[in-house]
């Protein structure tokens, strides 16, 4: 018992108002935030990788497989939050055996396992065959054998074959779309949807998960980009880059107007829970809400670009202006995500009070699991950058093939 | 047709298709197949026969030990008491509210059964807390009476006051600390509330009034009436004329939204 109260005791003191006895621990944590911010990101880099393929967007095609390939590395990674937040992983697999269908929560599952096998996995499959096959007509040793199973065996490199696989990437891509828009729909639609919470409870919270999402994938392709480029001394394309630039543009366009729209929406209709949720944004969520989501995530990078839309700027400060945008929009998109998942459970269910959040440094639910779940991806990156090369001078060229085939 | 002229087809069918979907759908075909019995091993036989559950935790759960052995049970013995709680306040109150667990002692009389004396215990439905109902006795335990038991003073079986409470705030907690701090804080309860003496021994069959028409706040707050100067008086005749006053005016807190 006393430990509960020496727990209890400093959180007392952040608490303002009236708020009930059960809603002084927050139930969701940080690891509920890491969530759907990596979500977005598989989402947004996917989406980005399908500007190439469906509306051939010739420019961004040096990003093409590396979008696909941190869209896979992220997805990856996207449900161990939620696995460590819940516990009992291993009993995970069994949403899979006994589908409930009246649980949106539940269906995840299938809209994960359908986005990774049937959706990345398929278009990665097509898109690479052909120079897996080639590359494993190269190599020796173990990674001969890794290329060949990952082209499951397959030898067909004729013009027919790899013409088909053009098509098959082009089909997967265009179900790809509303695939993505799914997956990360759905994240704000379980969001959305809880009723009894002002905060969340809004038909647009999955249209604006979504357009934050395409925001926060262009924005971390760019940075990668960005970054692999130079260490593997070879040149930026500025051209690429410019149009990266000009979709990551826009597509904050639309995400800062659906959410200004949600925040006019609010205040016109201005039901019982404004009082609180204006004493929430003003306060307790002023920083993250306000300086860093708005201002440093939003309203800065808008500003940056526009800028180098509007005068002719030298490429050197482009680059600049365009890697300091896009990292200030990821630290916008998660505070983002702290703001929605965080900020709907500071306010008591009285609409009377506010509690406070206490963030754990170590532990499940911790800062530091969090900080190493959002390492990981970049890890699986690297190694498939190792066994999936994107560069361009990896791929093989049309041509006679090397091999019989 | 026979076997071998439909192998022959299923053979040219295959043979038609491009070689990445042969492998793909092979792999596919080999999850699924290894899915299937998997599944059925996984799964309870019975999963599902009365809903989203197995049914058998349905036996599980009812083979745990009974612990508790609900009111009808005490009545056997201690038919008086339970006769004085049923006419008292405490008749929604379970016995073993107060009394814990009582299954072991049904069985064996010998096992004694607690019963709390301590002051702390009361005020744990008691206490004043603002989002307990108006109505409900509420106290603040640090200054009520410091130090005596509650059973001093209350009979825990049919829970009266020892007296007649002299103030409204001793059930209305929330209202008059919500009253002192307002406007009108010095206005009884009893100039609004015509309230029968009875309302204090059985509060729900004896209602207090309340106003019901724009007069009634008038005689205070209309232009011309002869409150105090500081009293805030407004022109009924143009200030929200087709709505009564509490329907803007909360009367507990007449300055707030």
């Amino acid at each position: 018992m006393e430990s509960v109260v020496e727990h209890l005791l400093p959180r007392l003191k952040e608490i303002t108002g009236f708020i009930y006895p059960n809603e002084i621990e927050l139930h969701w944590s940080i690891l509920v935030v890491v969530y759907p911010y990596i979500t977005g990101l598989v989402a947004g880099a996917f989406i980005l990788a399908s500007l190439v393929k469906v509306f051939k967007v010739k420019e961004v095609q040096p990003t093409y497989r590396l979008s696909l390939l941190t869209a896979l590395a992220f997805l990856l990674v996207a449900p161990l939050p939620l696995l460590a937040h819940l516990g009992h992983p291993e009993k995970s697999f069994e949403i899979f055996l006994t589908p409930n269908k009246q649980s949106a929560m539940a269906m995840f599952g299938f809209v994960y396992a359908w986005y990774l096998m049937a959706v990345l996995l398929l278009e990665i499959w097509f898109d690479y065959r052909r120079d897996i096959i080639l590359w494993a007509q190269e190599e020796t040793g173990p990674r001969k054998w890794l290329h060949k199973v990952l082209s499951l065996f397959s030898s067909d490199i004729s013009e027919r074959a790899v013409r088909f696989d053009r098509k098959a990437v082009q089909a997967v891509t265009i179900i790809g779309i509303p695939s993505a828009f799914l997956l990360h729909g759905y994240v704000g639609f379980i969001f959305g949807s809880v009723k009894a919470n002002p905060w969340w409870s809004s038909v647009l919270m999955p249209i604006v998960f979504l357009f934050s999402a395409i925001v926060s994938g262009i924005a971390l392709v760019l940075l990668i980009y960005m970054i692999a480029t130079p260490m593997r001394s070879k040149q930026i394309d500025m051209d690429c880059l410019d149009k990266l630039a000009g979709f990551l543009f826009y597509a904050m366009i639309v995400d800062f107007s659906l959410e200004t729209l949600d925040f006019i929406h609010r205040i016109y209709e201005s039901e019982e829970s404004i009082e609180i949720l204006s004493e929430l944004v003003s306060g307790k969520l002023f920083v993250s809400l306000v300086v860093i989501q708005l201002l440093i995530g939003m309203i800065v990078p808008l500003v940056a670009i526009a800028l180098v839309k509007l005068f002719r700027t030298p490429a050197e400060l482009r680059r600049l202006l365009y890697f300091v945008s896009a990292l200030l929009v990821q630290v916008g998109i998660f505070s983002t995500r702290w703001n929605v998942v965080i900020g709907g459970q500071l306010f008591s269910k009285s609409l009377r009070g506010l509690t406070a959040y206490k963030m754990s440094i170590v532990g499940v639910e911790g800062l530091l699991v969090s900080i190493a779940i959002l390492v990981l991806p970049f890890l699986i990156l690297l190694a498939l950058f190792k066994i999936l090369p994107p560069w361009k001078e990896a791929r093989h060229e049309f041509g006679p093939p090397t091999g019989s085939g | 047709m026979d076997v071998f002229e439909l192998l022959k087809r299923i053979r040219l069918f295959w043979s038609r298709i491009p070689e990445q979907v042969q492998r793909l759908s092979l792999l596919a075909v080999f999850f699924i197949v290894l899915f299937i019995p998997v599944r059925n091993l996984l799964v309870p036989k019975d999963f599902g026969k009365y809903g989203h559950y197995r049914p058998s935790a349905l036996e599980e759960a009812a083979a745990q030990e009974i612990t508790y052995a609900g009111h009808e049970a005490c009545y056997e013995c201690h038919d008086d008491v339970v006769d004085t709680k049923y006419h008292g306040y405490h008749k929604t109150v379970a016995c073993e509210t107060c009394h814990g667990p009582a299954a072991a002692h049904t069985e064996d009389p010998d096992v004694e059964l607690p019963a709390p004396r301590e002051r702390g215990y009361c005020p744990l439905c008691h206490e004043y807390l603002a989002s307990r109902p108006t109505g409900f006795p509420q106290i603040v335990s640090a200054s009520h009476n410091p130090l005596k038991p509650c059973i001093a003073c209350h009979n825990p079986h049919d829970p009266v006051p020892p007296h007649t409470p002299a103030e409204c705030e001793a059930c209305h907690a929330a209202i008059a600390r919500t009253k002192a701090v307002s406007h009108h804080v010095y206005v009884p309860c009893v100039r609004c509330h015509e309230t029968p003496e009875e309302h204090k021994v059985s509060p729900r069959q004896h209602r207090p009034s309340k106003p019901a028409t724009r007069e009634f706040c008038a005689a205070c707050h209309a232009e011309g009436a002869t409150t105090e100067l500081e009293t805030r008086k407004v022109d009924l005749a143009t200030h929200g004329e087709r709505y009564t006053c509490w329907q803007c005016h909360y009367p507990h807190l007449p300055g707030s939204r």
